[in-house]
């Protein structure tokens, strides 16, 4: 996932990660992003400036053991602005790609991280939209990375606290959001993204060892998917030999930054 | 400009139930931990919280019965998930919830701040913080013709904030080495009618004079300051001291129930007369070692 998430990314460009949360959400919200920068700028990007929360351009050989408060303000990077001045960023316009994931992810890139079930007595509540409503507003473009079950993917999102493509077409242009709006969708089964005339999701490939029957079963709406499926290329010796420098013992991956 | 230094029981009894209180901090930093307690200590009820990222301070209350609704971007334990007494209040319809992004949290504290009445943003358009929140209007840019969304600014009643240091006259400072996050708290503590400030030290006028670059509520904006060493515990504060998981994991284990958490609250709170009483029953070897490792460095 972290091969497919860095080769989606441009060199010079700005990317956001968001810090924070714990377990699962934090290895694809976080861990993969992390890993997916560090091997884009070793790779094809190497002036890429990843963003982690307010501390901007850290450097990703140097993740701290555990995200205490000390070890953030110790981060080797370029600088660490004020919490108001990183989001302002968002607004400004300088964000050109984010990663951004989700409890609940539907057919137009919506995103939900704030309650499943009906909102005023959800079946479960969820934290908040935390940054969600601008990373999706004001992106360039954001990387959608989540895992991949009906629940997951869902037809309709109970509550919208991300806007992806809204109800397709160009209602994101016609509700006045200025960023592009997801461009790809990255899950432990397949990668996704939304090229189609109205925006809606579709399969591009599946990763090797997948069916495409598979993947259309865990997703909870109707995939569009085109009469052949390519096969996700797989990581490269090299992409892998990168990826293993990064996080040696695995402690990104398992969640045991914290 | 007068003393305005308070105890803790006596900075919280100015506040009737019912208030707007804004709380500063985000995720488990520098939230006031001390004021909060007091809250609960004397039976707060009906309070409308605003925030723009919380913790244990709002899920505490809510479980101690003090609040009517919450508004902020965030409710959680950062890497211990959910935060398990807000998520059972929301679930049971006991606590309403108004969403609000980080920015657009912050951007009415902003607003507050500056005695403005709203603030225009381009961050809600589209989602459902918009389209289901009535206090959400839209607006035209008067020079441009752009679609807004405006939010109403942030007037809380009274706002609790945690920092650093203050003179006896309520001239608040933060050291200059700090996460950057809590900024935020500065405009909190502007926004409100009175604010109500923890800190870990009092100091001497002449520490605040020879450091006045530092001072970032001057005295006008303060109306109450209350001495607190680790105000904040278990969230970390700056270069003093760093978050307790530890804590927050036995706040998380009690927070399983609703019945286990009146036994955290008798433990740590009710049954705990003054700060210093909730310091000893926390252990102060525990405290210590929480401190950083350098100060200098931070």
């Amino acid at each position: 996932m972290a091969a497919v998430c860095a080769r989606a990314l441009r060199d010079r460009e700005v990317c956001f990660i968001g810090l924070g949360t714990g377990g699962r959400a934090f290895v694809l919200a976080v861990a993969i992003p992390i890993l997916a920068c560090r091997l884009a700028q070793r790779t094809h990007a190497p002036h890429l400036v990843p963003m982690l929360g307010p501390i901007i351009d850290a450097d990703l050989d140097a993740v701290p053991d555990c995200v205490t408060d000390y070890n953030l303000i110790t981060w080797p990077c370029s600088a660490q602005i004020s919490g108001p001045s990183s989001l302002e960023m968002f607004t400004r316009g300088k964000i050109d790609v984010g990663f951004v994931s989700g409890a609940q992810v539907d057919r137009y890139g919506n995103l939900n991280i704030v309650a499943i079930g009906e909102y005023t007595r959800p079946r479960v509540r969820l934290v908040g939209p935390l940054a969600q409503p601008e990373h999706m507003a004001q992106a360039g473009r954001t990387i959608i990375v989540a895992d991949h079950t009906p629940r997951v993917f869902v037809e309709r999102v109970d509550y919208v606290s991300g806007a992806g493509f809204l109800e397709g077409g160009d209602a994101r242009a016609r509700a006045g959001l200025r960023g592009g709006g997801p461009a790809l969708v990255v899950t432990p089964l397949a990668v996704l993204d939304f090229q189609t005339p109205d925006k809606h999701m579709r399969l591009v490939s599946v990763h090797p060892g997948v069916s495409v029957d598979r993947v259309r079963a865990q997703t909870g709406f109707v995939l569009d998917t085109p009469a052949s499926v390519p096969e996700t290329p797989p990581p490269t010796e090299e992409e892998l030999r990168w990826l293993r420098a990064t996080d040696p013992e695995g402690r990104l991956l398992g969640a045991r930054i914290t | 400009m007068g003393d305005r230094v308070a105890s803790l029981r006596e900075a919280v009894a100015s506040i009737p139930d019912g208030s707007v209180v804004a709380l500063g901090g985000s995720i488990l930093r520098r939230h006031p931990m001390a004021l909060v307690h007091e809250l609960v200590r004397q039976g707060k009820r009906d309070l409308v919280l605003l925030g723009w990222n919380n913790a244990l301070d709002v899920d505490l209350l809510v479980a101690a019965g003090c609040v009517r609704r919450v508004e902020t971007s965030y409710v959680g334990l950062y890497v211990h998930g959910l935060a398990p007494n807000f998520r059972r209040a929301v679930e049971q319809g006991r606590v309403e919830v108004v969403e609000w992004s980080e920015t657009s949290a912050q951007d009415r504290f902003k607003a507050g701040a500056s005695g403005l009445t709203f603030y225009p943003s381009k961050v809600l358009l589209g989602s459902d913080l918009h389209r289901r929140n009535p206090q959400v209007r839209e607006v035209t840019c008067p020079f441009t013709g752009e679609r807004y969304a405006a939010v109403p600014a942030a007037t809380p009643d009274v706002a609790l904030v945690h920092m650093h240091y203050s003179d006896r006259r309520g001239n608040v400072g933060l050291l200059p080495r700090r996460v950057t996050d809590n900024e935020v708290d500065i405009l909190i503590a502007k926004s409100a009618r009175r604010a109500i400030v923890s800190v870990e030290q009092i100091v001497s006028d002449e520490y605040v004079r020879e450091h006045a670059h530092d001072t970032v509520l001057p005295s006008p904006f303060v109306a109450a300051v209350v001495e607190a060493p680790f105000g904040a515990h278990p969230c970390a504060c700056d270069r003093f001291y760093d978050y307790d998981l530890d804590h927050v994991a036995l706040y998380k284990e009690h927070a399983a129930s609703d019945e286990a958490f009146q036994e955290y609250l008798d433990r740590f709170v009710r049954s705990t007369r003054t700060h210093e009483e909730y310091l000893g029953r926390v252990g102060l070897r525990h405290l210590l070692r929480l401190r950083r490792p350098n100060p200098l460095v931070g």
